[in-house]
């Protein structure tokens, strides 16, 4: 749909280096600390800062097309999908039957966005650039599965959550965006102001298993 | 001494290690596969507690989660104890410490005990209630008194150490128990790859094969038990969890587990790794199906002196001699109405003490165990039972006599056998318990003489708990339960290849509850029916007499089944005991409801780590380090933690709020100040109906907006109550972005979402929060425009970026938008950003704002200065009952827009064009330093009788460092036509404040301030 304000948030100009730039988490490592991996940890966590992450509203196949227009990729087939590309740097994740999640390498955001309007036309959808407002953070490690059944109530196992699939569900007392794009790792995107909570509760969740932060 | 009821040989204990535990001060020895109960057993301790009412002397009954008597308090240190134990539950280890919870100055020598002996008879049921009532006033205090008398353990004073959590769990099958019906049922399920979870809530799997005399493939039955969890351990799927008790089976298919993962190693959780470990846990598991087999729990035979320690369940007797090798006396006296009773006397006699005899209540007993009991050269009396125990501390002598139950009486000669111990069975009644948690109330089945747990969808009772108990039938109901679930579950159906089990010819019980005794039930010696709650058979004959015929009346006029008990030894006897008195059926009299948990579950498991720090999320805005580092006092709003107040430190001294909040005020009014503003909902929206969209769900007109241009909304319900406001600004010919109240945001989200998808799906629009992706900072006061000169390239001409516009451009290098709203009436930038940059902008503003005077504030001083200029805060000044008319906000409604919007018809009824509703107005106190209570009632003539008719209330109230004087927003009938005139607010301490109706607009009328 035309006529709709795309703001470019990008930091430009000489002195665009000097502006410190900090992710939801910032204050969270600055306070709790990251405890460094032992020998015997079975659970990591890093947050992947500073992606582009934006909202698709819209019908699934104008939403489609544009984007193999523009990403060459395609929508997840079905409801609680999840789709990368080869590299796994950019994912699409149904979230609801006229939404989907994108991420893209930090920065890729703006000009993705502007290709999709250009190639959506005046079919009826929404982007809404939501980057500064989530934060992605992975899980990785045999104990990963054990961490998140201390946190969420759905379910995690394998059968019925194989790779590819993504969800929206309780955290704790918060929500969380859930995803499993491999075999050995999990996503969740939080919400800036929930990502300290969220980030107490897995270093606490994961205290048992040593529970290591890469950084 | 040591050990003397230690069997030489035998049981599953490791003899070969000591454990030194102590009771009641006292130190013994135990050995590690002993339970408190077992160790208290082998070393001769008689009495483990006093009693509930009467403080009579009890030792152990049971062996399992049906013991009423070893309920102790646990734990060496004060952080570390934990009341309600069961002994028969508690594995013991090095350095256990246990008390008794009842029995002062102590379990043998009690002084209550004697007001029990001599004021037995005065204690009746409702002895509290009729005793204690009058006068009502001195109820807490009587009441103070009979906890202590009473007990029932006590909590800690210090603080929790341990920590403890919650896991979520999904399975296909959900097997409750893991005696020989669980195991085979989990090994059906979990061979036809279904996900099992097996749960059992003793040390050691195995239930009652743990005990069993029987042989299951020509070997012990415990190596069936080995076999069967190795096969479940290698099974991928299957997850084995013992000393897990299924407490409460909930709707669903949702089971809550209570998993004790360190409470059989020490009092405090030990570490692991140098890591603290997990104290306890529960488990929320929504299961595809579950499979009950909880198996069934002797009931005992109620006859007098039946507490006097020494009288214990057949069954147990038998567990604590073939699983702990404890022969808990040396002369045994059975009263048995079944076959199963026997093993007890068969396993005492084949430990080397002496049966004394059998009292069989049946007249020709003749099964294989009676046989085998005969074979041994075991007296057997026929057609009795045992009558009376005598004894004190412990049993000396059974009283055994021949009884007619049809009569309820005693037909022959009395006799009187000297022995130490008496173990009865009135045969078995199935763990209906978790069952009934479902709100499904057991049937009775008169074949088996028990309840059986009625169908609940999805559960599938097994065993013992399905009324089956020959060992050979419970594996294959198990395993048939087992595979029905798992194919309930969309697996294949499993092929039985059950192992070889004996049958066994078994003689038909009778139905024996309450033994007769010479004397009438009321006038006898005490029969105890509930032995946790002290209630005897007299006392549900006298309920009955008194008039209480439902059970469920029955039990709480005598406690029967109270509290942690739940029923699990007494209620089928006290149910038949009502029954016989009021001449019906069990069935007729029915059960009482078994409520969740099945046994007690620590408080910490309940709570998990949803404690301290992580009881409830604390959201955080971007500039969140900021603020703790300049030491703001926060205030929650919702979850959000916001700046309340930044108070200053002059001379090692803090301001006090007030002084606070006055300095940020004269800062604002006068200078420059900057709030964070993130915690605001913003919601984008974007399609070509979203002007349409917000014509109807805002109040007033949105046709014109231009982009660039900003406009104040309300939003009222469908019953025209105004129920949030806020700013949009039009982005975009079809894009814009809406703002809320903080505590707003969800709830207008799915307010839009609710109307576009049920109401208006055709309209082209799209709503998405973006709260969290702008960061918003408030720049406010004469000196606003200086500061925000020094760092943006927006041209801040006051033509041309003109009172409710906004802007795109850089702010501190940061790309931003800029609003010129106003919620103080002064002149205002509304900077958003994205939340990434945010903390740079404002550190920004504040490395140039100094020579300004920019001074942080928080929400107290926003308060203060938005109720100044008669600014609502949707929720405060509000409250479901107000419309924008009351409000005197006629401006913002558009009653002449071409479509309808929400409210719009509501707004049209007489009820809503009253001239006497409550309406927002200002209040002047006339004394300017009473700042009225927010919530004060308002009542026109001070002198009227009480009640006065109370005319309104104040909404918000603070003093005004610019007005140098308390003020107030209020609602007040019919306000708007009363300027000027004066009010009374009738305080609660007598005082009555007196103050006068004015505008709510105390500052700048014409609003010149904001506009500059």
């Amino acid at each position: 749909m035309s006529n709709a304000q795309q703001f470019d948030t990008r930091l430009v100009g000489e002195h665009a280096g000097e502006i410190a730039v900090e992710s939801p988490l910032a204050y969270s490592m600055h306070r709790s600390g990251a405890p460094k991996a032992k020998a015997d940890t079975t659970v990591t966590l890093r947050e992947r800062a500073f992606l582009g992450h934006l909202t698709l509203r819209g019908g699934a196949i104008v939403l489609d097309e544009a984007l193999r227009d523009v990403l060459g990729m395609s929508l997840p087939g079905e409801p609680l999908g999840l789709v990368q590309d080869e590299a796994g740097e950019r994912s699409i994740q149904w979230m609801s039957p006229d939404e989907w999640l994108l991420i893209v390498p930090g920065g890729e955001e703006f000009d993705v966005e502007r290709r999709l309007r250009e190639a959506l036309g005046d079919a009826h959808f929404a982007i809404s650039n939501v980057s500064g407002g989530q934060t992605l953070l992975e899980l990785e490690g045999e104990a990963a599965r054990e961490v998140l059944m201390k946190s969420v109530a759905y379910d995690v196992h394998p059968r019925h959550f194989p790779v590819g699939k993504g969800v929206t569900t309780v955290f704790a007392k918060a929500s969380v965006i859930l995803r499993r794009p491999s075999e050995e790792r999990w996503e969740l995107v939080v919400r800036r102001s929930f990502a300290d909570y969220t980030y107490r509760w897995l270093l606490d969740a994961g205290e048992e298993f040593g529970v290591g932060v890469e950084r | 001494m040591s050990q003397p009821n230690r069997l030489k040989t035998g049981g599953r204990v490791d003899r070969s290690r000591q454990l030194t535990f102590t009771f009641n001060g006292q130190r013994y020895q135990g050995h590690p596969g002993d339970t408190l109960a077992s160790a208290l057993l082998a070393n001769g301790v008689d009495i483990v507690n006093r009693s509930f009412k009467y403080s009579r002397p009890r030792g152990i009954v049971a062996a399992g989660a049906e013991e009423p008597n070893g309920i102790v308090q646990l734990g060496s240190t004060e952080a570390g104890q934990v009341p309600n134990v069961r002994a028969t539950q508690q594995a013991l280890y090095q350095d256990l410490s246990a008390r008794s919870t009842n029995g002062w100055p102590n379990v043998q020598r009690d002084l209550m005990g004697l007001v029990g002996k001599l004021g037995g008879q005065f204690m009746p049921p409702g002895f509290y209630y009729k005793t204690f009532m009058a006068p009502a006033s001195m109820w807490l205090t009587y009441e103070k008194y009979i906890r202590k008398a009473a007990g029932l353990g006590r909590s800690p004073t210090e603080n929790d150490p341990d920590i403890y959590d919650h896991r979520h769990q999904h399975c296909d099958v959900l097997v409750v128990g893991a005696g020989p019906a669980g195991l085979s049922a989990a090994l059906a399920a979990g061979r036809a790859g279904a996900r099992v979870i097996l749960v059992d809530e003793q040390e050691e799997m195995g239930g009652s094969l743990l005990s069993s005399r029987e042989s299951i493939d020509d070997a012990p039955a415990t190596t069936w038990v080995e076999k069967v969890l190795k096969e479940l351990s290698e099974l991928e799927h299957v997850t084995l969890m013992p000393r897990t008790t299924a407490n409460g089976y909930h709707d669903h298919n949702f089971v809550t587990l209570h998993e004790r993962c360190t409470e059989h190693l020490a009092d405090l959780a030990p570490r692991a790794g140098g890591r603290r470990q997990v104290r306890s846990r529960m488990h929320r598991v929504r299961a595809g199906q579950v499979v009950l087999a909880s198996g069934a729990h002797e009931r005992p035979l109620v006859y007098a002196g039946n507490d006097v320690p020494g009288n214990m369940l057949a069954g147990a007797v038998s567990t604590y001699i073939r699983r702990y090798g404890v022969a808990p006396g040396n002369r045994l006296v059975l009263s048995t109405s079944n076959d199963d009773g026997y093993r007890s006397a068969l396993d005492w006699a084949e430990a080397g003490r002496e049966v004394v005899a059998i009292a069989d209540a049946r007249q020709n007993p003749d099964g294989e165990l009676v046989e085998q009991a005969r074979a041994k050269g075991i007296q057997i009396i026929a057609g009795s039972a045992v009558i009376e125990a005598r004894g004190d501390k412990r049993v000396a002598a059974a009283k055994v006599a021949k009884i007619d139950i049809e009569g309820f009486k005693v037909t022959g000669p009395v006799e009187e056998l000297a022995c130490d111990t008496i173990a009865s069975s009135g045969g078995f009644s199935p763990v209906v318990h978790l069952a009934s948690h479902t709100g499904s109330r057991p049937t009775w089945n008169e074949e088996l003489l028990g309840f059986m747990p009625s169908p609940v969808k999805g559960m599938t009772p097994t065993g013992g708990a399905h009324g089956v108990y020959a060992l050979g039938q419970v594996i294959a109901d198990g395993f048939k339960a087992g595979s029905a679930a798992g194919e309930a579950c969309g697996f294949e159906r499993q092929d039985a290849s059950l192992p070889k089990v004996d049958e066994r010819r078994e003689g038909a019980a009778v139905a024996l509850y309450q033994v007769p005794h010479q004397k009438a039930t009321l006038r006898g010696p005490k029969q105890f029916v509930d032995m946790q709650n002290d209630v005897t058979a007299a006392a549900i004959e006298l309920a009955t007499r008194e008039g209480f015929e439902s059970i469920e009346h029955v039990k709480r006029y005598t406690a029967m089944g109270f509290g942690t008990d739940q029923g699990k030894l007494g209620n089928i006897n006290g149910m038949a005991i009502a029954a016989r008195c009021l001449g019906r059926t069990i069935p007729e009299v029915g059960t009482t409801v078994f409520r969740p948990n099945y046994t007690p579950v620590s408080f910490g498991a309940i709570v998990g780590r949803h404690c301290g720090e992580l009881f409830d999320p604390e959201r955080y805005t971007a500039m969140h380090q900021w603020h703790v580092e300049n030491g703001a006092e926060f205030e929650d709003v919702g979850q959000w933690k916001r700046p309340w107040y930044f108070p200053r430190t002059v001379n090692g001294k803090t301001e006090t709020m007030h002084e606070a909040v006055a300095r940020e005020c004269s800062a604002v009014r006068e200078k420059v100040g900057i709030l964070d503003a993130s915690t605001l909902g913003k919601i984008d929206i974007q399609g070509p109906d979203a002007r349409e969209f917000l014509g109807r769900v805002y109040t007033n007109k949105w046709a014109k907006l231009a982009p660039g241009r900003v406009r104040y909304g309300l939003m009222c319900k469908d019953d025209g109550m105004v129920f949030d406001d806020g700013t949009t600004s039009c982005l975009a010919e079809n894009h814009f972005l809406m703002t809320t109240s903080t505590g707003g945001a969800a709830t207008v989200l799915e307010w839009l979402e609710i109307w576009h998808q049920t109401e208006w799906p055709e309209l082209d629009v799209y709503f998405n929060s973006v709260t969290d992706h702008w960061a918003t900072m408030t720049v406010t006061g004469p000196e606003a425009r200086k500061l925000m000169a020094e760092l943006t390239d927006i041209d801040l001409d006051k033509d041309s970026f003109k009172f409710m516009d906004w802007r795109e451009g850089k702010v501190a290098g940061v790309p931003a938008r800029v609003f010129r709203i106003s919620f103080t009436g002064e002149l205002a930038y509304e900077i958003n950003v994205q939340a990434n940059y945010a903390m740079h902008v404002w550190k920004k503003l504040f490395a140039h704002g100094d020579k300004y005077g920019l001074t942080p504030y928080g929400t107290e001083t926003m308060h203060v200065l938005r109720a100044e200029k008669g600014f609502i805060i949707a929720g405060q000044d509000t409250d479901g009952s107000v419309t924008p008319e009351d409000l005197g906000m006629h401006w913002a409604i558009g009653y002449d827009k071409p479509n309808s919007w929400i409210g719009k018809r509501a707004l049209t009824r007489p009820d809503t064009k009253r001239t006497d509703r409550k309406q927002m107005v200002g209040l002047k106190p006339k004394d300017p330093s009473v700042v009225l209570e927010e919530g004060a009632q308002i009542v026109f003539d001070p002198n009227h009788a009480i009640p006065m008719p109370m005319k309104g209330h104040v909404t918000s109230s603070y003093y005004s460092p610019t007005l140098q004087s308390g003020f107030a927003l209020a609602v007040v009938m019919g306000g708007h036509q009363k300027m000027g005139e004066t009010v009374y607010l009738p305080m609660v301490d007598g005082q009555v404040h007196e103050a006068e109706i004015v505008s709510p607009i105390f500052l700048d009328p014409k609003g010149e301030r904001q506009n500059v």
